[in-house]
């Protein structure tokens, strides 16, 4: 039998979006370590894969600025530096932590905890409303494989799946057969609500193109036709009132119906006041039917980190420990917040690149004060960084443990060994840690 | 030419997906992401070739992307640029006190530059830093 030096590896958990597809086959060269190929992944997790492969834009050794210009170092003065700056911040920022693993996850909480900083993760920027709307009026959810072998109505509002989480369709939501969906795609009626025709628009049953910003009025709208109201107006959010009544009989009528929803409730005016009126719009219907909801989550680990933060802490983002214990104001602690009024004065920002994802003016004030990023490859924010720990990709050279949108927990799986022995994102911020305790004498 | 009382949109899309983990500062990031994608009616009015530069401001801000007409319309009045460091020159940095910004939904403008350029990733950035 010829000898081949290909090792795969079999269900491994895709470490990119919230569906954390668990059936994706992986090969490595086992003589150059890289990954060679890449099956059952969706084009963004192959890329995510084959971008753990060195290139010019992975960085391999720990870096830190001297004199305008970054250059390489040793890890123990890469983390000594780090802890410098740390300690001497008055009010340091801690941000990221959704493309990292749980365990590491925690470390960071431990590390905000003894400096006093803020902590945040990316769910700021992008379902913090969804969790501030649990909070106030609580969730009725499931699991995927729920709606998988059960749900026979499908409403995707304001998130568009195809482009961001491309295969929840085949696995989940649409065209995959369930146990009492055994037709697939043909015992599902798909609509999709979005005032652009998108690529999951383009697939679904019925399109219903609203107004930007006007998805709180039609959520009204079909509450108030649940229960009976007549409404006077020929047309809400740019949706004729007939379309309305109609789509209000098909949501009512179904035997499971589910809504997935995403930045198109979150990053529009109303925030979270929209994914409020969603979840009680869901609550009524259950008056009438089966219904659930469910946030179509971005980074792979965004719930865990809510969720570790929240176990530690009692809260899942915009936490601020400068008191010695945990406060929670969105607005106040939340990241983007801060930065606008320059509230901070050294930021260590985890897995994430908050350069790119922040608006214009937060971006300016982060870049006034020191900034350490631990992050794998080459960002808007690592280029102007003045410490860079360059750690080993979880979920494909480390292992970990990674929630998916419904909160189940699936362990991270190692496919291959990190470049020049990196470290993993938990072990940089235990040696951070500890190289802080030891300087503060504790 | 110039196009006003336009809605901005910004959001995820395949290609920005792809380019954002084959590597941020890459050119193929730019192809993908510093891009503005008009109705076709709208696009028309430009009088411009798919392609060209346009400026895109709101009130928050303005920035240069390449134009290009959707695949995701029809939807007039409404453009699209994916999210990424050219949309969040120009969104809506208020977060209301809720934390998250306003990505979506501001007024803007949109005119067709003759002169300068989209400029890549981290150029892009460095000019915040320079401020």
């Amino acid at each position: 039998m010829k000898k081949t030096n290909i090792k795969t590896t079999q269900d491994v958990i895709c470490p990119f979006c919230g569906t954390l597809c668990d059936d994706i086959e992986v090969d490595v060269d086992l003589f150059t370590n890289d990954i060679v190929e890449v099956r059952n992944a969706c084009q963004i997790g192959t890329a995510k894969y084959f971008s753990s492969n060195p290139s010019d834009h992975r960085y391999n050794k720990p870096m830190i600025r001297e004199n305008g210009e970054l250059k390489e170092t040793d890890w123990d003065t890469a983390i000594e530096k780090t802890s410098e700056i740390l300690i001497k911040a008055k009010r340091p920022l801690l941000y990221g932590f959704s493309s990292t693993e749980c365990e590491a996850q925690g470390k960071g909480v431990e590390l905000a905890e003894i400096l006093g900083g803020i902590l945040d993760n990316t769910a700021s920027v992008c379902h913090g409303p969804s969790l501030l709307a649990e909070q106030d009026v609580g969730v009725p959810t499931s699991t995927l494989g729920e709606y998988k072998n059960r749900a026979d109505l499908i409403i995707f509002w304001g998130c568009n799946p195809v482009d961001a989480h491309p295969r929840h369709l085949s696995r989940y939501s649409v065209v995959v057969r369930g146990y009492f969906r055994k037709d697939g795609r043909n015992d599902r009626f798909i609509i999709v609500i979005d005032p652009r025709n998108t690529h999951t628009a383009q697939i679904a049953d019925i399109h219903i193109q609203i107004n930007p910003n006007e998805d709180y009025e039609l959520m009204s709208a079909i509450r108030a036709m649940l229960r009976g109201v007549k409404i006077d107006d020929k047309e809400v959010s740019g949706v004729p009132k007939e379309k309305i009544e109609e789509l209000t009989k098909i949501i009512k009528n179904c035997n499971y119906g589910v809504i997935f929803f995403g930045m198109g409730l979150t990053h529009s005016s109303a925030h979270h006041r929209n994914v409020d009126t969603a979840i009680c719009l869901t609550r009524e219907l259950n008056d009438h039917t089966k219904f659930s909801i469910t946030p179509m989550r971005g980074h792979y680990n965004v719930t865990g980190a809510n969720v570790v933060f929240t176990w530690n802490t009692g809260y899942a983002y915009s936490i601020d420990f400068s008191r010695g214990y945990p406060r929670y104001n969105p607005g106040e602690f939340s990241s983007v917040d801060l930065l606008l009024r320059n509230e901070i004065d050294a930021s260590l920002i985890v897995a994430s690149d908050p350069a790119s994802n922040f608006p214009a003016n937060s971006v300016k004030n982060l870049f006034k004060h020191p900034l350490i990023v631990i992050e794998p490859h080459e960002t808007p924010t690592s280029v102007f960084a003045d410490v860079i720990l360059p750690p080993a990709i979880a979920g494909i050279e480390c292992e970990g443990t990674a929630y998916r949108m419904d909160h189940i927990p699936l362990r991270l799986r190692k496919v291959k060994e990190a470049p020049n022995g990196c470290l993993s994102d938990f072990e940089i911020l235990e040696r951070i840690v500890k190289k802080i305790k030891e300087k503060k004498g504790e | 030419m110039m196009l006003n009382n336009l809605i901005l949109l910004t959001g995820r899309t395949i290609n920005q997906g792809i380019a954002l983990e084959s590597g941020k500062t890459t050119k193929r990031n730019v192809r993908a992401t510093a891009i503005c994608a008009f109705d076709k009616d709208d696009f028309k009015k430009l009088k411009c070739f798919i392609g060209t530069p346009v400026k895109i401001t709101t009130d928050y801000g303005e920035v240069i992307v390449y134009s290009t007409i959707s695949e995701e319309g029809p939807h007039p009045g409404v453009i699209f640029i994916p999210l990424g460091p050219w949309a969040n020159q120009v969104v809506n940095p208020n977060t209301y006190s809720c934390g998250t910004p306003t990505y979506k939904g501001m007024k803007a403008k949109v005119e067709v530059v003759k002169e300068g350029k989209v400029l890549d990733a981290v150029e892009l950035i460095k000019r915040l830093k320079e401020v």
